[in-house]
């Protein structure tokens, strides 16, 4: 969903006023009690997590220990659904059942960042075999009320909140903060701890709490991820892999202004989005133009807002692309220079996006050289660090936007230069984008690790992305030093680059 | 928005800028028995070199360029030069709708008018507009330069209090450097001294005395941390010779940047011997003295006119000591001087001669500084394009920079490649108007212009010229961000030109490209 963040969000704010169109449903039955000891929802249980949040200043350290509690739910054999963001950087899992205090160690199955859900089962699956699981219902229509079930704070038993769903719309999923699919906004109390809980409509689950905001921005407004995504989590990970969204990677303009639509050859019928940015890596590379107008996806006519109408609801038209799965084909119809066009896409995962935003469930990756430390440029470390360089703002804000992934995948940051008498002129160089080192051109950790081993000449010789001068170290210098400065600064390791 | 920056350093006196009208009853009491009872009273003397100098301020606004910000007053003191001239501060001036100079005593006031500025030596030069000059600098006396000023020395900032009388305030100097005055740019000489300066009424501009004669102007006060900064003689001495031959030139400069060999293996990477001086030259600018003189990258600069350089970029200077070689440009030669640099090379000391130049703001891609003019735009059927410039990025706060501002920051950093592909300046769509034409593109702002009509865009008046040209009454934009491409319709676009002329956002021209 990495076309998201580059569209003002001019095409969405369109999306709520069509749907306030829609004729308000029958009111939803009368309220009723519900018996917890009965074991309709004996298969909610509370997650307690205990976590190490990674350290991406001193990547060679554990990370600092945490914990916390969210809400999952029974959905099928041992099988356990609650928010990524749940059980993100877990080192223990457990669950625990609101009748039965005791607590029983669980593990992650399957883990969607991007969508923000997971799957996880408890290791001795015995004590849950007779509990029920939930079914899920379908997308809930809006002014239908729906209840909230889950473990948020406040107290430790089971507790449930009640509202109306207020609105169906496509949104950012805060967990990675860079993913955006649909989402469903409930008026039921949504608070820390409901995470990963079902919300319930007519005893089916219609989807799972998972985000809202402080009270101090907005009131009552929580959000559920709504079925049609769960559903695609479930199907994608069936094969016992989880290979995240597809993309077209391609960002729509709308088609406003008359002069435009007559430009671009467009029929008054409203009908046609304008591409006005093409991904280069992305799964409509080598079909689509800046310029062209998409009239359809899959046979489901775009409008000039990028809106389609699908399943009876107005939504983006990569609600479509959402649905599918890697391999996958939509036919694309669209207008070229006024002669109408049509391919068949293949859809593939963009992953240039994915640095943009927080990832989990990994150890910082690193390179330690004679004090000068290596690191990956992601989001984690910007969080990490307070980076004031331009140039390494500048790659990062402009990694998409000016395309800088195509020339530099992995943009490698010179973080710290930990301070020795092999290295004492070089401190001022933190925080710089490295360009080469020792004659070879850096796109990845990887790249670092082969062009310090190159040790055909006396000096290390690392050249720095818009820094007009080389930083460079004597290499026997540099190798005299490495271990003391090892020692000095209690580093383990001299690099991590990922278990390959 | 430098200047605004600059204003906090200024602390002294800044709450009192507003308050142009002379002192009330109130204050004058309570000032009185304060300066009485002090530890050290201040002498009672008035001057007959200097005047006050009253200036108000309006600056063009930079988002909305038709229009101007709203006035502001600043008040400083003048130093009376010969010909009946008044040296002031180009901050003083800067933007200014209307000067005036007052006599500290008698209060008489007579209008001025800026006969010379120059924004990055911070000076200019002022005279009177009325025919009673001759009277008001009847009583006046021109005060002399005096360049001789070394460090260790004893000066005195000099205020007027309410009726005229001199308050002093003692500083020694205690360091000479270089360093940018209110515009980014290269260095030039600055005094530094440390102690406490009175808050007066007058705060911009304040003469540095010693003996009687002028040393400097007051630049900056710390009030934190006491440190003043002194705009010195030996840069006003070069404004006054620059402007008193008829021509005005400015200040020259190599147009290079060099970088410190003093880290030991570094020196040892560049064949540096371990005691050898010099500094590597990391970088040359396009069109400035340093390339016309044949200096390259990756030269080791050892020399300029004689003055050995070290291997932190200074020099020995006869009478500052160590100081930066930028100086031996900037201060001690002039537009048009030769200059002769010594450089190793491959090993072997070469020698370049050249002429020394000065690169005007308006040679850069992406100009440095703006006053006195309106920002430069085309308003074409609610989309207004600007070219880019440094007060334009500055006055997005730090916060706010970034998406589009950060990418134009960018190319304002490094304007290399937009330089090579022949753009003079960087046209760009800052703001859309919401006009019937415009629909659709409301949301945008930001985006580099590469192509207008066909024709490729190296600065506004390219623009102007190609919205003459359109192809079936359209106006194809071409940009270099997303959506890359902007449709108008010649006639409409024409339509709603008219009625934004007088409309709502009070345009009153469609164009500045003066």
């Amino acid at each position: 969903m990495n076309t998201r963040p580059l569209l003002p969000l001019l095409a969405l704010a369109l999306l709520p006023c069509a749907l306030s169109a829609q004729p308000a449903p029958p009111p939803a039955p009368a309220t009723q009690a519900i018996d917890v000891t009965s074991g309709a929802w004996e298969g909610i249980v509370n997650i307690d997590v205990s976590v190490l949040v990674p350290d991406y200043r001193e990547p060679w350290n554990a990370g600092q220990p945490s914990g916390g509690s969210g809400t999952g739910f029974l959905i099928g054999k041992n099988r356990f659904l609650t928010n990524a963001h749940v059980v993100s950087n877990a080192t223990r899992i457990l669950i625990r059942t609101t009748n039965d205090p005791e607590p029983h160690p669980a593990r992650i199955v399957h883990i969607a960042h991007d969508c923000d859900l997971a799957l996880i089962e408890a290791e001795d699956a015995k004590h849950f075999e007779k509990l029920k699981p939930l079914d899920f219902g379908g997308i809930p229509q809006l002014n239908t009320e729906v209840i909230a079930i889950g473990y948020p704070i406040g107290g430790d038993r089971i507790s449930v909140t009640r509202g109306v769903v207020s609105r169906i719309d496509f949104r950012p999923y805060s967990h990675t903060s860079v993913d955006s699919h649909l989402a469903i906004q409930v008026d039921a109390a949504i608070n820390p701890g409901n995470s990963g809980g079902p919300v319930m409509q007519e005893g089916k689950v219609v989807g799972v709490a998972f985000q809202g905001f402080s009270g101090r921005v907005a009131q009552n407004v929580g959000y559920m991820i709504p079925v049609p995504v769960i559903k695609r989590f479930l199907k994608d990970i069936e094969d016992g892999r989880y290979d995240h969204y597809v993309d077209l990677a391609a960002s729509d303009f709308p088609i406003e202004n008359a002069a435009q639509a007559k430009a671009l050859g467009t029929a008054s019928d409203g009908v046609g989005v304008m591409v006005g940015d093409v991904e280069p890596q992305g799964s409509v590379a080598d079909i689509l133009k800046i310029g062209d107008v998409i009239l359809s996806i899959d046979d489901n006519p775009v409008m000039n807002n990028g809106l389609v109408r699908f399943e009876g609801e107005l939504m983006d038209m990569n609600e479509i692309v959402e649905r599918k799965f890697a391999g996958d084909t939509i036919k694309l119809k669209y207008l070229r220079a006024g002669k109408k066009l049509e391919a068949t896409v293949t859809l593939k995962r963009f992953d240039p996006y994915v640095r943009l935003g927080a990832q989990y469930n990994q150890r910082p990756r690193y390179i330690v050289n004679a004090g000068l430390v290596f690191q990956p440029l992601d989001r984690n470390l910007m969080d990490a660090h307070q980076m004031r360089d331009d140039t390494v703002n500048y790659v990062f804000d402009n990694f998409l936007t000016d395309k800088l992934y195509v020339e530099r995948p992995e943009p490698v940051v010179l973080t710290n230069v930990l301070p020795d008498e092999v290295n004492t002129w070089i401190t001022p160089y933190a925080h710089s984008v490295v360009d080469e080192i020792n004659g070879v051109k850096i796109k990845s950790l990887k790249d670092v690790e082969t062009a310090l081993a190159k040790k055909d000449k006396p000096f290390i010789e690392i050249v720095l992305l818009e820094k007009n001068r080389p930083v460079v170290l004597k290499r026997d210098l540099a190798e005299a030093a490495h271990k003391r400065i090892m020692q000095t600064y209690n580093i383990l390791e001299d690099s991590y680059l990922g278990d390959e | 928005m430098k200047l605004s920056q600059t204003l906090l350093f200024l602390a002294l006196g800044a709450s009192t800028l507003p308050a142009q009208t002379p002192a009330s009853e109130a204050p004058q009491k309570k000032r009185a028995p304060a300066a009485e009872g002090s530890a050290a009273p201040q002498q009672v003397v008035q001057s007959n070199s200097l005047v006050r100098v009253n200036a108000t301020s309006q600056p063009y606004s930079l988002h909305l360029p038709w229009q101007k910000e709203s006035p502001s007053g600043r008040r400083g003191l003048g130093v009376v030069l010969a010909g009946n001239r008044v040296l002031v501060t180009a901050q003083m001036v800067a933007d200014a709708t209307y000067i005036e100079l007052e006599l500290p005593d008698k209060g008489q006031k007579i209008p001025a008018k800026v006969v010379a500025v120059d924004y990055e030596a911070n000076l200019a030069l002022l005279e009177a507009t009325s025919d009673k000059q001759k009277t008001f600098f009847a009583g006046l006396k021109p005060m002399a330069v005096d360049v001789s000023t070394r460090i260790g020395d004893n000066v005195d900032i000099l205020q007027t209090g309410r009726v005229g009388e001199l308050i002093k305030s003692e500083l020694k100097i205690g360091k000479v450097l270089t360093r940018h005055y209110n515009v980014e740019g290269s260095g030039f000489l600055v005094y530094e001294a440390n102690n406490i300066v009175r808050s007066e009424a007058n705060s911009f501009t304040l003469p540095v005395v010693k003996g009687g004669k002028l040393v400097g102007l007051l630049l900056s006060y710390d009030s934190k941390n006491q440190v003043t900064t002194i705009l010195p003689a030996p840069i006003i001495e070069h404004f006054l010779k620059d402007v008193a031959d008829g021509s005005y030139e400015g200040f020259p400069s190599l147009g290079m940047e060099l970088q410190a060999t003093l880290d030991e293996q570094f020196r040892e990477f560049l064949g540096l011997k371990p005691d050898a001086p010099g500094v590597l030259i990391s970088m040359i600018m396009k069109g400035g003295s340093a390339e016309k003189a044949g200096m390259k990258k990756g030269d080791i600069l050892v020399a300029i006119n004689g003055f050995a350089i070290d291997s932190r970029g200074d020099y020995r200077d006869p009478q500052f000591g160590a100081l930066s070689s930028s100086h031996l440009v900037r201060g001690r030669a002039y537009v048009g001087d030769k200059v002769e640099i010594k450089v190793i090379r491959d090993g072997k000391e070469v020698t370049l001669n050249g002429e020394l130049t000065r690169r005007k703001p308006d040679d850069y891609l992406v100009l440095p500084y703006l006053f006195d003019k309106g920002p430069r735009y085309v308003l074409m059927g609610g989309l207004l394009f600007q070219e880019l410039s440094r007060p334009y990025l500055d006055a997005f706060g730090e916060e706010r920079r970034g998406g589009a501002i950060l990418r134009l920051a960018h190319v304002a950093s490094h304007p290399e490649q937009y330089e090579e592909e022949g753009r003079k300046k960087l046209v760009f769509l800052s703001l859309v108007l919401p006009t019937p034409s415009a629909q659709g593109y409301d949301k945008l702002g930001g985006q580099v212009v590469n192509k207008v009509n066909g024709r490729t865009i190296h600065d506004l008046n390219d623009l102007a010229e190609a919205f003459k040209s359109s192809k079936d009454n359209m106006h194809v934009i071409e940009l270099n961000d997303f959506p890359h491409v902007l449709y108008l319709d010649t006639f409409n676009a024409e339509r709603d030109n008219m009625s934004l002329l007088g409309g709502a956002y009070r345009i009153g021209s469609l164009k500045r490209l003066e």
